[in-house]
């Protein structure tokens, strides 16, 4: 290509600073959705690996027990009588730390002289003094935090901490701090409270358990060494330890990428518009160019070189914004993953190369892509100056079947993929927007007939309200693809709060039919996937008090299944809760499950019969204390409480099999006639000194409500975003559409029309776009919704959404749209009045 | 180089040496860890030993009224003690093989910790160094294990006397703690020895106490058996072997640490074939000079002691080795004379090469001895040990 040319076309850009100002940002609005979800999504995957790294170390394989942990013995053993070197005892658990910003913390206890061959990277260039190794060795309650948690908690060594431990509160103190040249690992460092074995064993009051032992062996090793472990234990592969947690979030950050992505398809509408709007703007500047003998092809070029050049402006503003915005995302999806899946402190964006430049090229490729069209539009610009825009319009017109043929290809495929996708959700999604598009290709015929409603209807008020629906029609090729973009936002708004509020009405009425107890016992700091524990001790002195009728224990744990790996158990001796669970499916009659539960079976929730691909009639096989055993489910049973699933087991059952006395908590339910207020205050009197959590059914409803809220928050943002990427949208298509007919204007005022009667073209010709989208967008918001509900909700996360209708969405998105394109217009008519008649005729 | 002058008691400078090792060893059992991906550096290592208070430790004032077997097992008031086994051992067919296995124990803080609810819960450090040497090969291995003094992995007992850590062990065999069984596996090379002592104890010094330095205090109790005729099993890589030979122990506990001017030691424990035995040690002061408190003690066939001062002593290298390894340049022949002690000895390593590359890199190993004992002829074993010539710290040398 002649330079002079991109020359000559990047000048006359800057003749057209706003026009220029809208691409760069609809570009930069899209890439920066895409790059803020993949940073935080990189971030929390990284910082997932860091400390699996921190944790993990060199470590090839683990032994893990039980809920109970491992004795002493065990490890004890391999040391001493078998010899090995390389393996070491770890204790840790999870505990509140009040002095380090309440976050909840990992305790980690080791022994110092097993360690190295482990975690080099806690040990190597630690820096911590002789003294403070001393203390940490010997005295009890000693820990060690990172030097930059210290610095940004304002502690220092010598400073206590209290920890909040199960249902106790413990202090100890800081003797030391690890220095790490390194920032990441630094970073790694902050969410760790390292104490000696002793000290957490004392802490975590597991005296002569420990959680796991961790070994470097190779695999023929690693079998010897199996076979001489006590039934009940297990040795794994460290990796597949990690794998394993890295898997629970795969479907949550797979979501929240696709619809990144969404946004940046709403953006692709945006640049098609604005490169549009530029071509049309230039027509005389092409027309002239051809004239002294570019050809269409070098044109063609030009303009996606232009384009390119825009996009990669766009795209680095957009990752610039999408690194700040990442910093907001990140806490939305840490805050998720803790309330829904693990423990995981993720203190920084980690600025992930791989994102930026992935979002460097997925906003240069969609700026090119989005470019083609008007390019190709603009290359065909005759060397006579004057296009008859007419032309343009009739080919559409033509062109029109098959765009509607292409539609239906495109929404048979959606379809097929949805329909035999299974779980592949990647493919899901391709089957997302294959629907969205081939609905998308129906806007043009679909904006043609409410158009002629229009002009049926309001078109007999007057002239200017007919001129305004034909005017639409008239330039559909840039109508239609205002409308679009505005129906595609709003639709995918629609989409995601029906879904919202479907999936919120069915979790509410499922809390409300599951809570049914009067008020929950707990300890502090539970959470998914967390094992917490308290005294069994402490339910007899709750069921001692006045007006307690009834109490449900439960036991919460993680077990290891055959094949499936580690799943989630819920013990419970419950006989009222019973009443409240609602089985999907069952073998036998009703009556018959809980006698079967009682005689050693299991029931499993909906997401996990989806997740493992059982039923009724399948087995699970658990690896107990008492070695592998398999367990027969009778039913499956609707829960929200996690995409993982769980199984239900008696607690007799459990116990039986597990040599695991601790509960996780307990349910409590008032005698008839008693003042449950009373009584709660009772039986908190009653656990005196145990810092327990008691929630009333309301209260636990209620907090239950506000995770699942947060976990939508992030969801909630990003249709914000695509509302306000579409508004631009419409903004740059009317601009555009007022552009091209400055003549046309420029007549209608020579003619005699006058500027309030402009105006009012302008206005109505937007708000019917407005409306057209704002009415489009309800069938197809519909369709997205049931296919978030019915496909991908129920492939990737298991669990069976009841759609709830919401009227006044539907009212909202009807506003929405028509307000969006009423503002859109203000700029066009600000511009009608500055308007010169005698120029606007010279313009062609 | 030679001895002259009185001098007060027996072994103080080689008890100072010996605690002095411990101290360092110690250091470089915390740093350990470490030293795998960040060698510390010497001077560290030294500033950080200096800043390891021994508070509240009990200080080897007295003469100590020794018992046993309550005196072979841990004095856990005072900071520092070792059980330290060496010995000459061979085949039948006279394969000949030394080996050293020694158990290091260091307080943090003194006596028995405050009870606490953990079984891990301890204020010792347990370490241990063990060697082979293989004469038909020429060739000299030695390993180390650190481990905490709890939880069943490390420690030490009286009665029955007992010290181990993992794997590693020394075990009385009877009630007097004269029979011993020292097992040792590294996973390339194993020991499993029985010991019996042909003499009873040997109490060094007076009363036990040995004075380091001119302040009080500053001293250790040292015992030994210095004749245990051997018998067991030897295990190099695949090959075993059947062995007998004599072992040598040594145990010494206190609160000290090396004096500022010292540079390292030499350390001789010989046994003749005219059934006496010989321990001399010497500290090398920086400036060259010989400390005054280098001292030693001859064992009669019958058991009765006689204290050697630094000036019954002359000690004259004759040849030197250098380390590729840690550039120290150590003597590899003596001659050792005494009228005192009546012997004339020269002494030479079974292989030149006997260094000890573990955290505090130092040479131990089996020497040759032939000369004269009481006016006659007399060929002998024994060990050596010396420190200071080369770069301690592992990190030092490329580790």
């Amino acid at each position: 290509m002649k330079l002079i040319l991109l020359k000559t076309i990047l000048r006359d850009l800057l003749h057209r600073p706003w026009l220029t100002l809208l691409l760069i940002i609809s570009v930069a609005l899209g890439v920066a959705v895409v790059v803020a979800v993949d940073l935080a999504n990189a971030s929390a995957t990284r910082a997932f690996e860091l400390s699996t790294e921190v944790i993990v170390g060199k470590a090839t394989h683990q032994i893990v027990g039980g809920a109970g942990g491992i004795d002493d013995g065990v490890y004890l053993h391999l040391r001493r009588d078998l010899g090995l070197r390389h393996i070491a005892p770890i204790v840790e658990g999870y505990v509140g730390a009040a002095e380090l910003g309440g976050q909840t913390v990992r305790v980690l206890g080791i022994d110092l002289f097993a360690e190295p061959p482990f975690r080099t990277y806690i040990t190597a260039g630690t820096n911590v003094s002789l003294d403070a190794l001393s203390a940490f060795y010997t005295q009890p309650g000693a820990v060690l935090i990172s030097a930059d948690s210290a610095a940004r908690y304002g502690l220092k060594t010598g400073d206590p901490i209290t920890l909040q431990i199960g249902t106790t509160k413990k202090q100890i103190t800081i003797v030391g701090l690890m220095q790490q040249p390194n920032d990441v690992s630094s970073r790694v460092l902050e969410g760790l409270v390292l104490t000696d074995i002793a000290t957490a064993q004392e802490l975590l009051d597991q005296n002569g358990r420990l959680s796991r032992i961790d070994l470097i062996a190779t695999d023929a090793e690693a079998e010897t060494i199996r076979q001489t472990l006590p039934a009940g234990l297990r040795l794994v592969r460290a990796s597949e330890q990690a794998d394993t947690v890295t898997q629970l979030t795969a479907a949550f950050r797979l979501n929240l990428t696709a619809f990144s992505l969404l946004a940046l398809a709403v953006g692709m509408f945006l640049i098609y518009n604005t490169v549009m709007f530029s071509v049309v703007q230039r027509r005389r500047l092409l027309g002239i160019l051809r004239c002294i003998g570019v050809t269409g092809r070098e044109i063609f070029m030009l303009i996606l070189a232009e384009a390119a050049v825009l996009g990669l402006i766009g795209s680095l503003l957009g990752l610039v914004l999408g690194i700040f915005l990442g910093r907001l995302t990140v806490a939305l999806v840490t805050q998720t993953i803790n309330d829904l899946y693990f423990t995981l402190s993720v203190s920084d964006v980690s600025i992930d190369a791989l994102s930026l430049v992935k979002g460097l090229l997925l906003g240069i490729i969609s700026a090119l892509l989005a470019a083609a069209l008007p390019a190709y539009e603009a290359s065909s610009v005759p060397a006579v100056t004057v296009l008859q825009r007419s032309d343009l319009e009739d080919r559409i017109r033509r062109f029109l079947p098959s765009l509607n043929i292409f539609g239906v290809i495109m929404l048979a495929v959606g379809a097929g993929i949805l329909v035999f996708g299974q779980s592949n959700i990647s493919l899901l999604f391709v089957g997302v927007f294959l629907v969205l598009f081939g609905l998308v290709m129906y806007v043009p015929v679909l904006t043609i007939f409410v158009m002629r409603l229009a002009t049926a209807t309001i078109g007999r008020v007057g002239l200017t309200a007919r001129m305004s629906s034909r005017t639409v029609v008239q330039a559909l090729s840039r109508t239609s693809v205002a409308i679009a973009s505005l129906m595609v936002a709003v639709a995918v708004t629609i989409g995601v709060t029906v879904m919202i509020a479907s999936f919120r009405t069915t979790v509410e009425n499922w809390l409300g039919q599951t809570l049914n107890a009067d008020f929950y016992v707990s300890p502090p700091l539970s959470g998914a996937n967390r094992i917490v524990s308290m005294d069994p001790a402490l339910v007899e002195r709750a069921r001692a008090v006045e007006g307690v009728d009834a109490i449900e224990v439960l036991r919460s744990v993680t077990v290891a299944a055959q094949e499936l790996g580690d799943v989630r158990l819920n013990a419970t001796n419950g006989g009222r809760a019973r009443e409240s669970r609602i089985f999907r499916s069952f073998s036998g009659d009703p009556e018959s499950i809980y006698p079967q539960l009682d005689a050693g079976a299991i029931a499993v929730t909906e997401p996990f019969a989806n997740r493992h691909n059982v039923t009724e009639g399948s087995t699970v096989t658990l690896l107990t204390d008492k070695g592998a055993r398999a367990f027969s489910i009778v039913g499956v049973y609707y829960d929200y409480s996690s995409d993982q699933g769980s199984i239900l087991m008696s607690l007799d059952v459990y116990r039986q099999y597990w040599n695991d006395p601790a509960i996780s908590g307990f349910s409590v339910y008032v005698a008839p006639g008693a003042d449950v207020n009373q009584v709660e205050d009772g039986v908190r009197a009653a656990l005196g000194g145990n810092d327990v959590v008691v929630q009333s059914n309301r209260a636990l409803r209620d907090a239950a409500l506000v995770i699942f809220d947060r976990t939508f928050a992030i969801t909630q943002a990003l249709r914000v975003i695509a509302v306000a990427v579409a508004f631009i949208g419409i903004l740059s298509a009317l601009m555009a559409l007022q552009l091209e007919r400055t003549r046309e204007l420029g007549t209608l005022r020579a003619t005699g029309m006058t500027l309030r009667q402009l105006w009012q073209l302008t206005l109505l010709e937007s708000g019917l776009m407005g409306a057209t989208a704002g009415v489009l967008a309800i069938p197809v918001g519909l369709i997205l919704a049931a296919i978030l509900i019915y496909v991908i909700n129920l492939r990737s996360f298991g669990w069976t959404i009841f759609f709830t209708s919401v009227p006044e969405v539907y009212l909202q998105a009807l506003l929405v749209s028509v307000t969006a394109a009423l503002l859109a217009a203000i700029y066009p008519m600000l511009r009608l009045g500055r308007l010169q008649v005698v120029e606007a005729l010279r313009e062609e | 180089m030679s001895l002259y002058g009185a001098s007060s008691d027996t072994n103080v400078k080689r008890v100072l040496i010996a605690l002095a090792f411990v101290a360092l060893g110690v250091v470089g059992a915390f740093f350990y860890w470490r030293s795998l991906q960040t060698p510390p550096l010497a001077t560290e290592i030294v500033a950080l030993q200096s800043s390891q208070g021994s508070d509240g430790f009990a200080r080897v004032i007295g003469a100590r009224e020794m018992q046993f077997p309550r005196d072979h097992g841990p004095h856990l008031d005072y900071q520092t003690e070792w059980w330290y086994y060496t010995g000459n051992l061979q085949t039948e067919d006279g394969r000949r093989f030394g080996y050293q296995l020694t158990f290091f124990r260091r307080g943090i803080t003194p006596g028995t910790p405050v009870h606490r609810a953990s079984e891990w819960a301890t204020n010792q450090i347990y370490f241990a160094h063990f060697a082979l040497t293989d004469v038909a090969s020429n060739t000299h291995n030695a390993s180390e294990i650190f481990s905490r003094g709890a939880a069943g992995l490390a420690g030490a007992t009286a009665d029955p006397f007992r010290v181990w850590i993992e794997n590693w062990s020394a075990t009385s065999m009877n009630a007097d703690a004269s029979k011993v069984n020292l097992i040792a596996d590294d996973g390339k090379m194993a020991i499993d020895l029985n010991l019996t002592a042909s003499k009873p104890p040997v109490v060094h010094g007076a009363g036990g106490v040995s004075r380091k330095t001119e302040t009080s205090g500053n001293a250790s109790y040292y015992v030994s058996f210095t004749r245990m005729p051997t018998e067991g099993t030897l295990r190099i890589n695949d090959d075993e072997f059947r062995v007998t030979g004599n072992s040598w122990f040594d145990h010494e506990w206190g609160t000290t640490s090396l004096g500022e001017n010292a540079a390292g030691w030499d350390w001789f424990s010989i046994q003749l074939d005219d059934n006496r035995e010989l321990m001399f040690f010497q500290i090398r002061n920086k400036d060259g000079s010989i400390e005054l408190l280098s001292s030693g003690t001859v064992v009669e066939p019958d058991g009765a002691t006689r204290f050697l001062s630094r000036n019954d002593v002359t000690i004259t290298p004759q040849a030197y080795w250098t380390s590729s390894y840690s550039q120290g340049k150590y003597p590899s022949k003596w001659r050792v004379t005494s009228a005192a002690g009546d012997f004339d000895l020269t002494i030479t390593p079974v292989i030149a090469d006997q260094e000890m590359r573990v955290s505090f890199v130092y040479w131990e190993g089996a020497v040759d001895v032939q000369g004269t004992s009481q006016g006659k002829p007399v060929r002998g074993r024994g060990f050596v040990e010396m420190t200071g010539y080369g770069l301690q710290a592992r990190g030092d040398v490329g580790y």
